[in-house]
This record gives structure tokens, sequence and C-alpha cells, in this order.
């Protein structure tokens, strides 16, 4: 049991509360509700309901294949390496999106320091594709994967590495049978923040893979369009976003950020 | 390399870890089971982590039943789980994410009938349980069978009996006891209580200081340790003073005689209580070791009495409830002590503390 808080201490708690709360609360106010399923039902909103659902997956699935590998080789690091190495990993959850995009596209554009090579290599083109949407996805989810199953990892005694390798398992077994089932939690939260991330995603999709319909107009893009033309489907589509997001996090309760 | 090697395992281990410089050898025969003994830091573990490759030596070799392990000069250094030596940990460290029969099962070959291991360890009813669900004296057992399941060439146990209760640990030592005789081809087994050192092993090796001070029978560790911290875990009588002629000189002008000193200048007198004889007259011939003292009190041990005397020095015997119950021993009663030169140990005073 702690001390009762300040009557003043307690008052601004819930001013932030309600700054945090009354904007949500608006916007939910002025949802159309006996519109909604109709308004689910129009072609713009259901084809970028349709493409976020994927590119968002798609992002999750990826962040996840990149983001276990690369948690395990930080979580063996030390010292400064380690700290760069996390900044690096830390910064597209820092950057603006839209810089991260402009970054995107100076990589993997048809200029870009990767992207020329894969186009004359192969003939693809990343930028302003559903591809795209799913590279921007996973540029902005992959540091929740990463800093969430980390995290995670640093906290096992690595001594249950070593029973394991006592009783015969080879490196990739360690891991498998040992290593990734002890911190399953953490991959099941990371994979839904990275998802939900994704799902998110506006600045650097628009910047680096455009807008458009039924290609790469994704959630958030469609319900910024629709502001300007259609408030109600705004409304509509924000309440879904919403809702995911809060699911997401309920669902996680308390296990969705690394910190034991 | 057809013959059967002489030992089991042969290891010289010579590695530093922060203030610690280990520098060990050790062979341990087929069948054996070695007790490793010391103080708290004196690299007890780290000698267990090394044999298993976990930390790599800076010179020295282990030979496993024949076969190189490492060697640095050579450039041998096989990984762990190539060796094929079973560890059980203090804390048993079950994985928390298997059952019971998951954790038994992980190193053990595919078809491997376990049956015989799980009931002399008791396990049949905790098969299905998690390990979160296990007391502490269940989860030493289920990690024992882990380890003895994997059907190791030796097995190394670090303090396995440390994290249980008088009651849980004498069963858990009888049932350690039985699954080694059964399983095994060697053991190495790291503790710190002697009884647990003498029920299950055959010979003990002290290790003090990152080095090898005494290796020897349980019998011998007892009757003729090598060194103060031995005595005094035997509840040795240890006296300190400084070397004069074949004396040790206390500091409050005692005199005990020793039938010669190696050491010079701060030495350590030892003298085993069981070797304290007590006469209720000055005894004939007056041996040089001979005070009068102060019963103190008297504690039954069984049939031995063990009596706390103070005086010129203050010193434990052990005699016969017999004897004792002859000399009518009270507290302050006053007794003539004795103890023969020859029953004087002595070892260089080098750790102060």
């Amino acid at each position: 049991m702690r001390a009762p808080l300040p009557l003043r201490v307690r008052l601004v708690a819930l001013v932030a509360l309600v700054f945090i709360a009354a904007p949500l609360l608006s916007l939910l106010w002025r949802v159309p509700w006996p519109r909604l399923v109709d308004l689910l039902a129009s072609d713009v909103v259901t084809d970028a309901l349709l493409l976020s659902l994927v590119t968002s997956l798609a992002a999750a699935v990826v962040a996840l294949s990149l983001g276990i590998p690369l948690a395990l080789s930080l979580a063996r690091m030390n010292g400064f390496v380690a700290s760069f190495v996390r900044a690096v990993i830390v910064l597209p959850m820092i950057l603006p999106p839209v810089v991260g995009g402009a970054a995107l596209l100076f990589a993997f554009g048809r200029n870009g320091l990767v992207g020329s090579v894969v186009s004359d290599l192969t003939g693809l083109v990343v930028p302003y594709t559903l591809t795209g949407v799913i590279v921007a996805n996973t540029f902005v989810a992959l540091p929740f994967v990463v800093l969430t199953i980390e995290g995670a990892l640093r906290a096992i005694d690595p001594r249950f590495e070593l029973a394991a390798a006592t009783l015969g398992a080879n490196e990739a077994r360690v891991i498998f049978r040992v290593v990734l089932p002890m911190v399953r939690p953490a991959l099941i939260a990371g994979g839904f923040l990275g998802w939900a991330r994704a799902l998110g995603e506006f600045g650097a999709t628009i910047t680096f893979a455009g807008n458009i319909q039924g290609k790469t107009q994704t959630l958030p893009l469609a319900v910024f369009v629709a502001l300007e033309t259609d408030r109600e489907a705004a409304l509509a589509m924000s309440v879904v976003l919403i809702s995911v997001s809060l699911l997401v996090l309920v669902s996680l309760r308390d296990r969705w950020w690394p910190v034991r | 390399m057809t013959d059967t090697p002489e030992f089991l395992l042969d290891a010289g281990v010579v590695l530093q870890r922060g203030d610690l410089h280990l520098n060990a050898e050790l062979r341990v025969q087929h069948g054996e089971v070695v007790a490793v003994m010391g103080p708290n830091g004196a690299g007890k573990t780290t000698l267990l982590h090394a044999l298993l490759g976990w930390l790599p030596l800076q010179s020295g070799w282990i030979f496993v039943d024949g076969e190189t392990f490492e060697a640095p000069n050579e450039d041998i250094a096989t990984p762990t789980h190539r060796r094929g030596l079973g560890m059980v940990f203090q804390d048993g460290l079950l994985f928390p994410h298997l059952r019971v029969a998951g954790n038994i099962r992980f190193g053990a070959a595919p078809n491997k009938d376990l049956t015989s291991l799980i009931e002399t360890l008791e396990l049949s009813s905790l098969l299905q349980k998690y390990p979160s669900e296990l007391s502490a004296g269940q989860t030493q057992r289920v990690a024992l069978a882990r380890t003895l399941a994997a059907g190791p060439k030796m097995v190394l146990l670090d303090e396995p009996l440390a994290s249980l209760d008088t009651t849980g640990r004498s069963r858990a030592r009888d049932l350690i006891g039985t699954a080694l005789s059964e399983n095994l081809s060697g053991a190495l087994i790291v503790t710190h209580d002697p009884v647990d050192a003498f029920a299950l092993a055959q010979r003990v090796v002290v290790l003090e200081n990152g080095r090898i001070s005494q290796f020897d029978s349980p019998e011998a560790i007892q009757s003729q340790p090598q060194s103060r911290w031995v005595a005094d875990l035997m509840g040795w009588n240890i006296f300190r003073g400084m070397r004069r002629g074949t004396s040790v000189l206390m500091p409050n002008g005692t005199e005990i005689a020793t039938t010669g000193l190696q050491a010079d200048g701060e030495v350590a007198a030892m003298i085993n209580p069981a070797s304290v004889a007590l006469f209720p007259e000055r005894p004939v011939g007056s041996p040089r070791n001979s005070w009068l003292c102060q019963v103190r009190g008297v504690q039954l041990l069984g049939d031995i009495a063990r009596v706390s005397l103070s005086g010129p020095l203050n010193i434990y015997a052990d005699i016969t409830t017999t004897a004792a119950a002859e000399l009518a021993l009270k507290e302050g009663t006053e007794v003539w002590v004795t103890v023969k030169a020859t029953e004087v140990l002595t070892e260089l005073d080098s750790s102060r503390d």
C-alpha cells in the first residue's frame, strides 16, 4: 500500500487522462453508428480494408522472420556495440515516418542504392506497389518486434542454454527447442505489436508507396483522403482502426512492453 | 585406442576468471564418484563449467574415456553438446515450458526405455506436471533423471542438494546415491556438506583458491586434513600462533608441541577432537602437551560426548560417554587435557581472515 497522492497531482493526472481520452471519445461521438455497416461496404473502404489487412499481416510475418534472428544476435551483444546496434534499430520508431519513407525511396527506389541493383537484375520495382506498402510497414514494425523479443531473451538465464547443450542439443536445437519456446509470450506480443503498428502506418507508406486506391491506399490513407470528401466514411474507418488497436493492447495486457 | 583408458576423466584445468586463477589436475576412475569441496569462490563451479566446455581453458587438457575434449596446445575444443558430460545444476534449471516428461525426454534417444530410471527416482506421478508445480526436492530428482536419461559418459553435479531442507535432503541423497550407482560410469559432485560428500563419494578433492589442496579418501580427509579449511570443516580444533622451535606459540603464551614444523612464521595447529584425552589427575611422565582446563559444557552425540573446555587453550574433546561418566564431568570440573605431539597437524597460516 502506497501513501495517497496530493490532490494537485491527482488533478493533473486527471487532466492528462482526459487529454488522451477526449479526442477518441469525440470521434466516437460523431460516428454515424446506424449507417456504419453501409459506410464500411463502399468500394473505397473495402479496398482499403482488404489492402491494409493483407499488407499489415504480411509486414508482421516479415518483421517476425527478420526480427527474431536480429533479436537473438542483439541479445548476445554487449557494451558499445549493443547500444549502437539498438540505436539503429530504434531509429524508425523515433524518426518521422515521412523521413523513413524518403529514406526507403533512396534505398529501394528505382534509382536507390539497393533498388537500382534489384531492378537491373530482376526488373522488379518496389516503390508505389503493394510490395512497397509491405516494405514500408515492415520498416516501422521491425523495431517493436526486435525490442520486445530482445528484452525477453535477455531475461533468460544463459545457463538454460548450457543445460540444453549438456543434454546433447546442438546450437539449432538449443534455439528452437529451448530459447524460442521460453520467450513465446514475447514472440506473440512482438508480432501483435508489429502488426498493430503496420496497420496504422501512414507517413512512410504515402511517401514510399503512394496513395493509389486498390493498389497502395491503406486504411489510414483512405481515412486521410475521406476527411476531405466523405467525413462519415472517415469516421467509420477510424472506428475500425481504434477497435483493432484496443483489441491488441487489451489482449496483450501488460506484456506489451519488454520491461520487467 | 582400443584398450580401456586408465581414467574416465583426466583433466588439467588452467584458466583465469576475474580474481580466480584456477589450476587444478584431476583424475577420476571408471565407476568412481568424486566429491569436490572447498570454500566459496574456490573455483568449484568454474571447474565444472570448464570441463563442460562452457569456459575455455588457457592451458591444460581434458581427456574423457581416452578421447581428447580440449587441448589448447593442439587447438582442440569439442563443443559442449558433443562431450557427453551430464550436468545437474544447483537449482535444477528444468525447462519451464516443458512438462516433467518432456524435460526427462529432452536429451534421451527417441526410443529409449526410461521406465526404470523414472521408478528409481520416484517420478511416475509427476510426469504430467510443469516444473513450476514441483517442490525443490522433486525438481532435483527430475533434473537428475533428465541428465541420466541422456546417457552421459559422466555426470557433474553442482550442489544438487543445497536447495533442499534437511528431510528432503537425506531422501534425495539416498535416491541420488541409488541412481548414480545404477546408471553411472563416474561422477563429480560439488558439495559444501561433508555428509553428502562422504555418503556419495569414494574420494574427495578439496579445492581452495583455485588449487587442489587435498585429494583423498573420505577417511583420510577426516583423519589427515591437509589444510585449515578442511580441519575446520571436520570440526577440528584450530589454533593460530607463531612457530617456536617445533612448537606453535599462541598469543596467550600457551605452547603446543608438534613433531616437527614444515612451515615458518605464522602457523595453524590442528587437533582432532578424538585425539584429545582427558584425565582427572596430572598424567604421569607429564607429556609436553598437557594443560589443566575447566569443563564448560558436555554435549552428547550418540555414544560420543563432546566436551568443551577452557583454560590455557579453549579446546573440544570427543570422548566416549562411558569415559565421560567415569570422569563425572560437569560444568566447572577441572581436568587435565593432553594431546600427543604426533596428533598435532600444522599448516602455514596463509589465509588470515
